[in-house]
């Protein structure tokens, strides 16, 4: 068990490292910078306190913003488009998030652009012509089926209980009939793929928002609430806790990522060649797949 | 035959054309017929055997008529559109037309074995409707590309493309609004020159 006390080590450097980005560009004014469809009281309470956020927030640190009230007239003279106000009706916060690091982010994401193509990639390839694809994808999917925990957990925390159902009848399939979830068996039944949960997720639906962006090193876009859900999750990640020692934690980490990039390679180069600013595309191309999952 | 019936003839024609028509113009319909004639010319022995280059010309001319450009640069662009020389928009559709028609013929080539499933039409308000359609993986996992279509000029034409919640459109305006915040229109014509002749 001593060697699960560097993990807390760890963890704690984590949280404190978060801690001192989040308190630097102020708890309060960044936690409700975004907020998100809420039912009834949470919404309310929501809106009042970013409004006031709203003029706290230096102008130049919002990128994405799109003020409303700019956008509101911006066709008004125009017959041929009249219908431009489409994106406003869907709420002009969906591509909203703050970030005051984006210096410190465009260089992590240098980095972990340089690590994929220079060390990720060239592994992942290797890996690739070894193991045949068919055992690969089995990998992934035991990776998948084995961290039940974190999906089902965090449905429950937001209150799904039905999509909990679905996941415990997701695992229950593959893990039994799909021979410890090497086949995704479950895929053959609508009613049992539900949509992935995490705690950044569970801290969205509790009326948490995004807070700054976050480029992180190895794990890529991310923003505040979601690196600090990422750190929560591995608390019920079995394959972190199982083995004492950090360094077979780790290892088995990378394994899986090599496993993952080896199955998806040339996704990454294909978004990053179709962009104009990779860095801003990954950052709003985060947030928007980001809300549709919270939506979910 | 007398004048008259020519008259009904005709009528009776129109009448049995009109919801012929109505049906085969629906959104789902426009993005199935476009989407399924994309994949027969893909899976076309005389196709396989061209030149990548080829390939995208060809999916590009396929895909020309179902997308509406010029509707969406403007809305990628937003309130910059209106900042443009009517010369500067002309050229920007131009080249973020090559841009993206290059982009989805090289998913496309990427994906054209995966199978595409139509699942439903919603209509949005100000006659525009948003297609769902799905690809599915050899594992099956689905993964979501949805349209989003607009009906301006009597047929159904695309504007926007949500692969997964993230909107294409939304995507390049936080890109081009980056550019456009620190630099001329011309700059961003020029960066995108650059982009469009590399690829």
């Amino acid at each position: 068990m001593g060697r699960n006390s560097v993990k807390m080590a760890l963890y704690l450097g984590a949280m404190a490292a978060f801690l001192v980005i989040f308190c630097s560009h102020g708890f309060a004014a960044e936690i409700n910078n975004e907020p998100i469809e809420l039912p009834g009281l949470l919404l309310a309470q929501q809106t009042q306190v970013s409004a006031d956020k709203q003029t706290e927030t230096p102008k130049d640190e919002v990128l994405d913003q799109e003020k409303r009230n700019e956008d509101e007239d911006e066709f008004d003279d125009e017959d041929e488009f009249d219908d431009e106000d489409e994106y406003d009706d869907e709420g002009p916060e969906e591509d909203l998030i703050s970030d005051p690091l984006i210096w410190m982010n465009r260089g992590i994401y240098h980095f972990n652009d340089k690590m994929y193509f220079w060390v990720l990639k060239p592994v992942a390839r290797g890996y690739g012509y070894v193991v045949p694809e068919e055992l690969r994808l089995a990998i992934r999917n035991m990776f998948y089926n084995v961290r039940f925990p974190v999906r089902f957990v965090n449905c429950l925390l937001q209150g799904k209980v039905r999509k909990s159902g679905s996941e415990f009848g997701q695992f229950f399939i593959n893990t039994t009939v799909g021979f410890l979830g090497m086949q995704n068996v479950a895929a053959n039944y609508p009613k049992l793929q539900p949509s992935k949960e995490d705690l950044g997720q569970t801290f969205a639906v509790w009326g948490i928002g995004n807070g700054p962006f976050l480029m992180l090193p190895f794990f890529g876009p991310s923003s505040i609430r979601d690196g600090l859900g990422r750190l929560g999750d591995t608390f019920l990640d079995p394959l972190w806790w199982y083995f004492d020692d950090l360094w077979v934690s780790l290892g088995i980490r990378a394994g899986e990522t090599v496993n993952e990039t080896s199955t998806r390679i040339g996704e990454y180069e294909a978004l990053k060649e179709a962009a104009i600013d990779p860095y801003i595309m990954l950052r709003n191309a985060y947030v928007q797949n980001r809300n549709k999952l919270i939506a979910e | 035959m007398s004048k008259r019936y020519v008259g009904l003839l005709i009528l009776i024609v129109l009448a049995v054309m009109i919801p012929l028509q109505a049906h085969a113009t629906t959104p789902k319909a426009t993005v199935e017929t476009a989407v399924n004639g994309l994949l027969k010319i893909l899976a076309s022995s005389d196709f396989k055997a061209k030149t990548k280059d080829e390939k995208i010309a060809i999916i590009s001319e396929q895909i020309e008529p179902f997308f509406d450009f010029k509707a969406l640069s403007r809305r990628t662009l937003g309130r910059e559109w209106k900042k443009m020389s009517g010369e500067q928009q002309t050229e920007f559709v131009g080249l973020f037309k090559k841009l993206l028609q290059g982009v989805y013929a090289d998913r496309l080539l990427a994906y054209s074995d995966q199978k595409v499933l139509f699942e439903k039409e919603i209509i949005l308000k100000k006659g525009r409707a948003e297609v769902q359609s799905y690809l599915q993986t050899s594992d099956g996992k689905k993964i979501p590309l949805f349209y989003r279509l607009s009906n301006k000029t009597g047929s159904w034409k695309v504007y926007d493309v949500i692969i997964e919640g993230v909107s294409m459109v939304k995507n390049y305006r936080t890109q081009f609004r980056q550019i456009l915040s620190k630099d001329s229109p011309d700059k961003l014509l020029e960066i995108l020159r650059k982009k469009v002749g590399q690829s």
